[in-house]
């Protein structure tokens, strides 16, 4: 050392100009070969019964929620009365614990055919409803139930049904893998023609109105509030014929959630898609 | 020390992967930046579903407070109703919803004997204006008998959110307005809310008492300790028992409706129709009496009655026979509790009327009600303190409106309505059996006390 300060240790002009134009080439590149891999991934999916299911969490699949419980929310809050189908403690007397069947996800009828001048009080439970339309409803439900699955109805008046909403839940093993599929499908009825129809969805042209679906790994299948449907009642007294079910709690998967792939989480994993909703209006 | 040109190779390698790592973090910020505003945006749409839907039942509550059939309606106007109920809801920071568009008044709800309104009933679904979209918990009541439309009121709000102008928003709410008969349930064990109690449980009710078809209705706590057929789920036991709106039109229909029922305000105008009738059997005036009793109300406790049809007079014993009776309403008044009234059935259907027994003496004596022979002729009996008492099963058509002190014994076969106190339910010990009746319920429509019920719906 002689005590003179070091030699400049950076770049020399040419040598910056040089790097800076080879790092815009570069960067350039790389900017397009990022933006062909995100704008060209495919989302790893499955097929299960002839549909795809999307792995969660996918961002496709949850703008496809988002329609499809916009439309939900609507047809919920212009109903009259809701059905639900399926979930735990049906009747807290004849079905306490549940899962009780839904309905298959073929149903697509239009009205309840029973309905029309039945006593009106028998529409505030969902249970009473099933007993008044079992011969039409009785051969759609279904055996096994997840105690994920349930069927919405939303209804005008005494029996014209405006929407079905199914969820199910599925088990499976796909290429050597166990998984765990959600599908929620929305079918809207539009009763201002002559006849009813079921309404197709506007992208495709196609019923259902609206749909998604997504798959998890069994193992991260683990929820603090797991998707399907609980039913709460008020009372039942056959003496004054007072079945009264109160507000029901839906719970549907969302898309855009994880499971519980990590136990340790102090949060537990959550749907947006959670309704706390009154069997009447 | 290195030499120069390794040096500058690592820094381009950093370069790189700091432009790397930046577009992959750029990338991700991104999907969850539209995730975040996607969940907003439903957010906010649900909120304000939420919020429109609150704003109806604002609106609900408002022309209840005017109309309801209840003892203590309001005496402001619907706007001062909406804007007292709006000041005390709680908004996000920077929102506020004004009422901008109503109408200047809400119809009156009037009923027998004020008025004698029409009926009609109204189609679930119409091309203009039917049930379907007024609820369930409005339309199960609505299509229990005939009904009045009163019609529909339009409110229009304005929502402003200063932090935020794109989420203004403009809220319609819907008001229907249905008129219903009391007596369009067959069945009501009713609740007194101010002047009595309402029933904790639903009173007992012997098997096989009913008929196909026949509709009943009681209010009782959602408490599992008071009424063994409530369910523990949605009770919440740490505060006084408040019931869940869903309620509503139920309590309004058997509980406050019998509050006004039982009044003095409503009985007192019921007895000033009764005296303002125009009854054939009036004594007409003669030079012996030029100023005769008019009117079809008999007191025990007068010294001078006048004559009706169909009443005849044997010292504190009247006898009515229902087929003579002319008067729309007849009415007697026992303030002493010493008088005995026997009700002789009409055989025959015949113009409806109401049959009014005031007993105000409390406890020196109930009025002894005889109801001998069957009964055609659709009444309406107002039964207050009173023992009423049915000799030979006889079948009567009509209905029955028993006061909380009213008690009953024999047996009968009613048809039409019958509704009692629910706390000191007489329906145990009673052999009785009740039918729906379609006809009973349209011939009293016209002179039943009514419900008003509301349904509203709010759009944006």
């Amino acid at each position: 050392m002689n005590g003179r300060a070091p030699p400049n240790a950076g770049f020399s002009i040419v040598e910056g100009l040089g790097y800076l134009v080879v790092a815009g080439l570069l960067m350039g590149g790389l900017t397009y070969a990022m933006g062909a891999l995100f704008g060209g991934q495919a989302q790893p999916t499955v097929t299960y019964g002839g549909s795809v299911y999307s792995l969660a969490p996918s961002f496709s699949d949850f703008q496809n929620a988002i329609n499809l419980h916009a439309s939900l929310t609507q047809s919920i809050d212009t109903a009259d009365h809701v059905l639900l189908v399926g979930g735990v403690r049906s009747h807290p007397l004849s079905d306490p614990n549940g899962p009780s069947p839904a309905l298959d996800v073929s149903f697509a009828d239009t009205s309840l055919a029973a309905a029309p001048g039945s006593d009106p009080f028998r529409a505030y439970s969902s249970w009473d409803q099933l007993q008044l339309n079992g011969a039409q409803l009785g051969p759609y439900l279904t055996s096994n139930p997840d105690p994920a699955d349930f069927s919405l109805l939303t209804l005008s008046g005494q029996e014209r049904i405006t929407s079905i909403t199914q969820q199910r839940r599925h088990v499976a093993a796909i290429n050597g893998q166990s998984v765990v599929l959600y599908e929620v499908t929305y079918q809207a009825v539009d009763w201002s023609g002559t006849l009813p129809a079921l309404v197709a969805n506007p992208q495709t042209g196609t019923t259902p109105t609206a749909q998604y679906r997504i798959y998890y790994q069994a193992s991260e299948d683990t929820w603090g509030q797991p998707p399907g449907a609980t039913h709460y009642w008020y009372r039942t007294d056959t003496t004054w014929n007072r079945d009264q079910e109160g507000p029901a709690r839906l719970i549907f998967a969302d898309p855009y959630v994880l499971a519980g792939s990590d136990p340790l989480a102090k949060i537990s994993s959550l749907s947006r898609f959670v309704y706390f909703l009154p069997v009447l209006r | 020390m290195k030499p120069r040109d390794n040096r500058g190779m690592v820094s381009f390698a950093v370069l790189i992967f700091a432009m790397v790592a930046l577009l992959i973090l750029m990338a991700n910020f991104k999907l969850a930046n539209a995730v975040s505003l996607t969940t907003d945006g439903f957010d906010t749409f649900n909120s304000q579903t939420v919020e429109k839907n609150g704003l109806a039942q604002v609106v609900k509550e408002s022309i209840l407070a005017l109309r309801e059939t209840a003892i203590t309606p309001s005496t402001g106007t619907v706007q001062s109703e909406i804007q007292n109920r709006i000041s005390s809801l709680s908004f996000p920071s920077g929102v506020s919803v004004t009422l901008t568009n109503s109408p200047s008044a809400v119809p009156a709800h009037v009923f027998f004997p004020a008025a004698e309104p029409a009926t009609e009933t109204i189609p679930y679904f119409s091309t203009t204006r039917g049930l379907a979209g007024m609820g369930t918990l409005l339309s199960s009541f609505a299509v229990q008998g005939p009904v009045t439309d009163l019609g529909r009121l339009s409110f229009a709000f304005s929502r402003v959110d200063s932090a935020n102008p794109a989420e203004a928003q403009t809220y319609t709410v819907n008001a229907d307005l249905i008129s219903v008969p009391l007596t369009n349930l067959d069945l009501v064990a009713y609740g007194l809310p101010t002047t009595g109690a309402v029933p904790s449980a639903a009173p007992a009710l012997p098997a096989g008492t009913l008929g196909q078809g026949v509709s009943e209705l009681v209010v009782t706590s959602n408490n599992p300790a008071n009424d063994p057929s409530a369910y523990p789920d949605l009770y919440a036991g740490s505060s006084s028992e408040t019931l869940p709106y869903q309620y509503r039109n139920q309590a309004s229909f058997s509980w406050n409706a019998y509050e006004y029922v039982w009044s003095a305000a409503y009985q007192h105008a019921l007895i000033s129709a009764a005296q303002a009738e125009s009854d054939p059997g009036n004594t007409a005036p003669s030079t012996g009496n030029p100023t005769p009793a008019t009117g079809a109300a008999f007191d025990f406790s007068a010294a001078q009655n006048p004559t009706i049809a169909g009443l005849t007079v044997s010292g504190n014993s009247i006898t009515i026979d229902c087929s003579a009776v002319q008067s729309q309403i007849v009415a007697v008044i026992d303030a002493e509790g010493v008088g005995t009234v026997n009700l002789l059935g009409s055989g025959a259907a015949g113009a409806p009327f109401v049959l009014l027994i005031r007993n105000t003496a409390g406890s020196l004596g109930l009025t002894q009600v005889n109801f001998t022979g069957n009964n055609a002729r659709p009444i309406l009996f107002y039964l207050e303190n009173s023992a009423a008492s049915f000799a030979g099963r006889p079948q009567i058509s009509g209905a029955l409106l028993l006061d909380r002190t009213s008690t009953v014994s024999g047996g009968v076969d009613w048809s039409g309505h019958l509704s009692c106190y629910a706390p000191a339910s007489p329906l145990a010990g009673w052999n009785f059996t009740l039918s729906d009746s379609p006809a009973v319920k349209e011939a009293l429509a016209a002179l039943a006390p009514r419900v008003l019920l509301v349904s509203t719906s709010a759009t944006r």
